[in-house]
Parts: structure tokens; sequence; C-alpha cells
């Protein structure tokens, strides 16, 4: 019999809380709870449905599962669980899957077997059912880190079959002798057999493009939770230099470019193109072509997002040999590299869960805002904060036992087609533990700038000072887990949390506790990880400057954004200086935001203000659909979907470009 | 002179991420024109040495840019002045690259070789030249607002005696 959680007293109010949370789901009248995920159409039948779930889930860790000090932690408001719907059960969050393996042994969905590919059109078609299987099985994001590499070994099949056919088809030789390893690379077969050659390679890349364009298709419109949600599914490429992998990366770019049905920019998956000195950086380097193209692609379709590979804290494990060991990330910004138990490569293993602290209340407690005090208290402060990263840590820890203790079959198809590594080695009925430890424990924080702001009245934007004390803030909570990293032997890592569902959640109730503080809590939302405030004036250059240093420090993932207002697909030369910029000061994950507005009445693409530049019409008139980003996803039109708080976000964003 | 608008960086007023500085005046007066408040010579704030030097030591310690964008009113209209500035701009800065709007056509502008708008013209890089004419309107076009209006390379139509349209180093 489970324990109640003492935190809580009457039963009468617990059963009230039941009734409540059941009444509200099926009214759709709180809204906060329907849109508390972007992408879960809340007001859907399977979307009600998952609610009662997740909701019950959550209210039942709370009472029962959880300890007491986290519990607590999270009443008052300083620490936040994610995913605290998969407590109780054991789920983890994220996972790089290794392709290469799947498609080249074959896999078992659980509902029938599937042979290896021949093609590269069925081996994306594969590739969106490991998705999609793998979804189920967790919570988070699903990835590809090196799809690229994956997938150009099938490639080479589709090409093969092409130059074959091709043989007989224009009697330039016989299709059944042997040709030694036959690749798209192999310039003497194209000068014996030109027609043969010229025909496959032409087959080939219409095949290749024609696949693209369905795994992006599929991977838009596949629901595989519930609520209809599509599988968070992200995708790495853009170091793979054989003419077959330059081919798959071309080809993705190209048909999200084209985008979906009727031309609209896909949602998923969300694309990261790895950025790698020597590979695709320069003019001359094999990929560089590739590079431009990504960054084309992401003028007009605000993906893909750019890895760094030569940022100190990835490239301290890449071995070029070895594609595994390039960083790669989950879309919202997971990073889990490096691994204490020396798998330092990426797939086969993910994070498995993570804590957020609210520094902003810390803040307040310790700071100047609130005018108790001349000077901030800072012994006090940090000491309080030890305290609260004690606790969201003894919440990971018990978490991770009650994940490292289920069975193998409750995971199903990441343990047994060894998704996660090893897990193919288990029976059903052996625990995962031993696995899971390969995994990173995480913990976040968010809103440093209104802690700053809190603490000394200015934010680290602001003031150089300032700046050094945000910064090494930030610097002890990376130190505290790596010294609980050798402590329990386990990966324990830091993370500048992209907080969607939580960035209006800590503000609201400091803000129903201290009232509206200016600069601090005056907003509907606290600022992302150590972000400068986006409603802040200061220029691109700069604000990369500040940001950079943090991407050392967060070795469990953080994203860099610029925002940009105007057309960003006029002007390539702006955008790739930017981005170049930002890798050469050492940001590990970087993109750029810009607005992309639709006009449903003639499908103009670009900035649209009140009325259509392109058919006049007004915005009374038709529906003009606003593509936004909120935490590293696209949300197809951010006035319906978006949480408030995501929504005030987005509307102080201050361009850096007017 | 005064200056109605400036951004400190854009990517709408010409190639890269750029400075865009507004001068106030113009006597052109096209129907359909954007901000027929800029007309007014007293428009915006005076554009005095103390902003100027703000100016210049916004430009010069930002790497990101690559360069900066002179636009109205009508810049041409306080063409010793604004050539003063890029002057000053490029002690300090070095050799930046300027963009010129103006509602001026090129032909116009390089009657008397002895003008200080033949002056102003020949410091900068791309001319956007023009009037702007509402019937010409077409959104889709690069960094201006008509079909009438060119990008034109300033140096190399100078050096030619003829227009040379100018081309975008990359293009998507
Ligand atoms: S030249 Fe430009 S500012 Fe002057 S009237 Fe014409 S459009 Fe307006």
């Amino acid at each position: 019999m489970a324990m109640m959680n003492p935190v809580y007293t009457s039963r009468q109010d617990m059963l009230d809380e039941v009734i409540t949370l059941g009444e509200e789901i099926v009214a759709s009248s709180n809204l906060e709870v329907l849109r508390e995920n972007a992408n879960l159409n809340g007001e859907s039948f399977s979307g009600k449905m998952s609610k009662f779930g997740s909701e019950y889930a959550k209210w039942y860790a709370n009472h029962f599962v959880m300890p007491k000090p986290l519990v607590q932690a999270i009443q008052d408001n300083i620490v936040y669980v994610h995913d605290l719907d998969q407590y109780a059960i054991g789920t983890t969050n994220c996972i790089f899957i290794p392709f290469d393996k799947l498609l080249r042994e074959g896999f078992n969905t659980g509902n029938g077997s599937v042979r290896p590919p021949n093609s590269i059109m069925t081996a994306m078609a594969l590739v969106a059912i490991i998705f999609q299987s793998q979804q189920n099985a967790q919570y988070g994001g699903v990835s590809a880190n090196k799809l690229d590499h994956d997938l150009a070994p099938y490639v080479t099949k589709s090409f093969v079959k092409y130059f074959r056919k091709g043989l007989d088809y224009f009697e330039e030789g016989d299709s059944a002798a042997d040709y030694g390893l036959i690749t798209m690379a192999r310039s003497d077969l194209q000068v014996q057999y030109p027609r043969a050659f010229k025909y496959a390679v032409k087959e080939t890349e219409s095949e290749t493009l024609q696949a693209a364009e369905s795994l992006i298709h599929n991977l838009n419109t596949m629901s595989s939770r519930a609520g209809g949600q599509i599988p968070f599914t992200s995708i790495n490429y853009g170091t793979c230099t054989s003419i077959e992998g330059q081919l798959v990366i071309s080809s993705l770019l190209a048909a999200t470019m084209r985008g979906l049905g009727s031309g609209e920019t896909p949602i998923f998956p969300i694309q990261i193109f790895k950025c790698k000195q020597g590979v695709n950086q320069q003019p001359g380097e094999p990929n560089y072509e590739l590079f431009l193209k990504a960054a084309e692609c992401s003028a007009k379709r605000l993906y893909p997002n750019f890895a760094n590979l030569d940022a100190p804290l990835n490239l301290m494990y890449y071995d070029p040999a070895n594609p595994d060991t390039e960083f790669a990330t989950m879309g919202c910004r997971t990073r889990v590299l490096s691994d204490r138990f020396g798998r330092n490569h990426l797939s086969g293993k993910g994070n498995l869960s993570f804590n957020t602290l609210n520094l902003v209340k810390l803040g307040l407690e310790h700071g100047i805002a609130l005018g108790l005090r001349q000077t901030a208290d800072e012994q006090g402060f940090y000491r309080e904060l030890e305290h609260y990263m004690d606790i969201a840590l003894d919440g990971l820890l018990h978490r991770f036992r009650i994940q490292s203790s289920q069975k193998a079959k409750a995971s199903d198809f990441m343990m047994r087609e060894g998704v996660w590594e090893g897990g193919e080695h288990l029976n059903p009925e052996d625990t995962v533990g031993e696995l899971l430890k390969h995994g990173s424990l995480s913990i976040g924080f968010i809103g440093l700038a209104e802690c700053m702001k809190a603490m000394y009245g200015k934010h680290h934007g602001e003031d150089t000072d300032v700046y050094r004390k945000a910064y090494n803030l930030i610097a002890f909570m990376r130190d505290y887990c790596d010294r609980q990293s050798e402590r329990h032997n386990l990966n324990i890592t830091l993370f500048a949390t992209p907080a969607e569902g939580l960035s209006g959640k800590f503000t609201k109730r400091d803000r129903a506790d201290y009232g509206e503080i200016p600069g601090v809590v005056d907003r509907e939302y606290y600022t992302n990880s150590f972000h400068i405030p986006v409603y802040y004036h200061i220029s691109a250059a700069k604000k990369i400057e500040l940001e950079a240093p943090f991407h050392g420090l967060c070795n469990a993932g953080a994203i860099s954004y610029i925002e940009l207002n105007g057309n960003a697909r006029s002007n390539p030369a702006a955008f790739l200086r930017i981005i170049q910029y930002a890798l050469s000061q050492q940001v590990s994950y970087f993109s750029i935001n810009h607005p992309i507005d639709r006009c449903s009445g003639c499908g103009y693409e670009g900035i649209i203000g009140a009325s259509c530049p392109s058919c006049n019409a007004s915005e009374q008139d038709v529906h003009i659909r606003r593509l936004r980003r909120v935490t590293g996803y696209l949300t197809g039109d951010f006035q319906t979907r978006f949480n408030a708080a995501k929504q005030a976000e987005v509307r102080d964003r201050l361009k850096h470009s007017t | 002179m005064n200056i109605c608008g400036y951004y400190p960086e854009s990517i709408n007023e010409g190639e890269g991420l750029r400075a865009a500085l507004f001068i106030s005046g113009c006597r052109h007066h096209c129907k359909g024109c954007f901000s027929p408040a800029t007309w007014n010579f007293h428009y915006g704030e005076p554009f005095t040495p103390e902003r100027e030097q703000e100016i210049i030591r916004d430009i010069a310690g930002n790497p990101l840019l690559s360069g900066v964008s002179i636009l109205g009113g009508d810049p041409f209209f306080s063409a010793a002045e604004v050539s003063a500035f890029l002057d000053r701009l490029r002690e300090a800065a070095g050799a930046i690259s300027a963009w010129i709007y103006s509602g001026y056509t090129f032909e116009e502008l390089t009657r008397d070789a002895k003008s200080p708008e033949y002056g102003l013209l020949s410091r900068c890089q791309v001319l956007v030249d023009g009037r702007y004419v509402d019937e010409l309107r077409d959104p889709s076009l690069l960094y201006r607002g008509s079909s009438n209006q060119r990008l034109i390379d300033i140096p190399a139509s100078l050096a030619q005696h003829g227009i040379v349209e100018w081309r975008p180093t990359f293009s998507f």
C-alpha cells in the first residue's frame, strides 16, 4: 500500500483535487493545463484522454511517490520536475537512435519483423517507423545523430540496382557480372559504361529526393503519442563526405525547402546541421556547398539549426574516423556526448530525466529587489542554492532508482532491439539499471537574468560585474554537478533548461507571492536559462559574445538564438555571417529566429503585417499563419497553440534589426 | 541636419547585417511614399556631434556588420553633411562599405562631377536609385519598393561611365 505524502494532510482536499482535475479536462476550462505542451492538442478527444492519464499520474507521484523534500521544494516554487506524469512508472526522457545498426540488421517493432532495406526509399520509410516505435517507449525526443552516415549505404544499394539495370537496358555490359564495389564515386565505371552510369545517377538522385520528401511528410503527419502528438523527432547531418551521404543531405534540405503539401514549413523533424572546420566551413571543403544550402534552408524554414563540432567541449570527444563521436543534439538542446563509463559516443543512449531550479525566487529571497537589504546576501544565496540542488539531485537519484528497476519488457522496442545500447542482451524480465547508467541525469536552471536583477538590480547583459557574478553562479552549479558525478558515480550534468511549460508557471506563483517587481516579476515569463532577455536592446554580436561562455559550462545542453526581423531569405550574407560568428565564439548550438508568416489566401510566405503584401488581403478576411519557434521546436501557429507565457515572450522578442 | 531613425543592425536595407541611418528631409514627394513625415527637414532628432560619435563608435565596435546604409528622406538633400559623416566614420572604423538610397537617379546625381551630390555618391558602394512609383510597387523586390528602382554598383558604374547593376555575393 502506497504511503501518502505527509506534505498533504486532508483526504477531503485530495479528493477535491482529483474531482477538479477531471472537471477541468472534460470542460476544457483550464487553458493553461490544455496548452502546457504546445504540440499537444489538448482540446481534442485523444488529447483529453491523455490529459486524464497524465494529470492523475502527476497527482499520484506528488502524493505517494516522490521524496517529501522534493514535493516541498515544488510547492515552494523552487524546483520543477519535468514530465512528472512519467515519474512513477520509470520512463526515460530521450535517446539517440543507432539507425545504422537497426537498418543493417533489421528489427522487430513488436507487431512484425522488418528486413534490412535494399533501397534508400525503403530505408527512409523505416526511419520513420523506427522513430515512431521508439517514441512510445519514452517521453522526450527521439533523434538521429548522423542520419547522412546512416543512410548513405542505402543510396549505394539503390545506385547498384539502377546501374545493373542500366547495363542491360543500354546493352553496355553484363548486369550479373562482378564489377567490384559499385559506388557513385567509381569514375572508371562512368567512363566505361557512360549511359548506364548516367541513368543510375539520375534515378538514384530522384529516388533519394522522393524518399526525403516522404520522410518529412511522414514525420509531420503520423501521431504516435496520445493527444495526436507528432513524435518529437530531430535529425542531425552535415559531415558525411561520400557522394551518397552528400546526396542524402542535399535531398533532405531540398525536400525541407519545398515544404509540405501546399508548400508550408514542416514542423518536424527538427534539423541540425553539424558544422566542422575542414569539412564544411570554408570554400573548397568537401561539404561547404551543403553548409550554404543549409543556411538557405534555415533562412526559409527556420531549420536546420547549427551544431558546433569545433567548440572545445565537443571537440574533445571528436574522432574523425567515428561519426558517432560527433556532437549532435536533440532539437530542444539535450547533449549527452560524454559518459564516465566510456561510451563517449552518441547513439544508443540519452538523457534520463531533469529537474529545474527557479533561480529567480532564490534571487528574490537573497537580493536587493524586495527592498529588505542594501546589498545582496550572497552567502545565504549560495547556501540555499546548494540546498535546493541537493533536493533536485536527490529527486533525480530517486527517480533513477525507479527507472533502473524497470524490466526490459516495459520499454520493449527500445531494449529488445538494442536502441538503447546493450538492451538486446537483456531478457524481458531483466531490469535495465546497468544500462541506463550510461545516460545522463541533469539539473537545469531558468531565469538567470531575473535572478541577477533581483540580487543586484541589473542583469548580466547590463553590467560587467554582474556578468562575472552570473558566470560564477553557473560555474558553481556545474562544479556541483561534477562533484556529485564523482560521488554517485553517475553522469550528472548541468542543463540550460528550455522550459516550455515552465516559463510561465514559476513566474505566476512568484508574482502571487511577491507582487510585480520591476525587471524581475513584471512579465509573464522568466528568461530561458542563461539567455540575455529577449526584450533587452543588445547587438547580435554582443549577445553571442556574452552567451557563448555559458555553453562551455552547460554540459547537458544549451542553445543561443539571435532574433532577426525582416525577410531573412533575401539576405543570405547576413545569415551566414551571423552563424559563422557564433561558431567562432564557441557557441555549441545555435540558431537564428525570424518570423515566417503565411497568407492562407495566396500562399505568400514572408513577413506579413495586418495585410498580405502580395494579395493585399487583410488579416480580418484571411487567416495569417504565424510560425514561431518555442524552446527549439516549431509550433504551427503561435497564437492558437502557445500558452499565455510563451505568447507574451514572442511578443516581447526584440529583433536585432527592424 | 536631423536624423529620423537609426538601427544598429538591420537585414532589410542592403546585403549583410548593416547599420541603417535615416536622414530627415526630402523634396521628391512621391505618391504613396512610405513615410511622408520624413519629408520635413526638422523631423526626428538633431544629428549632434555627440550622437554622431555614439553611432560611429557603435558601428566601429560591431564585428558582425557588413557596412552602413544611409536612407531618408533622401540623404542627397544633405549631401555635404552626409559626406563629412562618412569621412569621419571611415577615419574611425576603416574602409567600411556604404549603401545609399535616393529618389534621384544615378544619371541625375552624376551630372556635375563637382557637385556635393557627386561627392557623396562617389563615397558609396551601392546606390538604390529612383523615385518610388506606387504603380510599380513590388514587395518581392530585393531592398527596394518599386520596379523602376535599381541597385547600382557605384565604383564600377563611375569607372565605365554607364550603369553596372549590383549583384549579390551569395544568392539562395
Ligand atoms: S524619395 Fe523616398 S522619402 Fe522621398 S518622397 Fe519618394 S519615397 Fe518618400
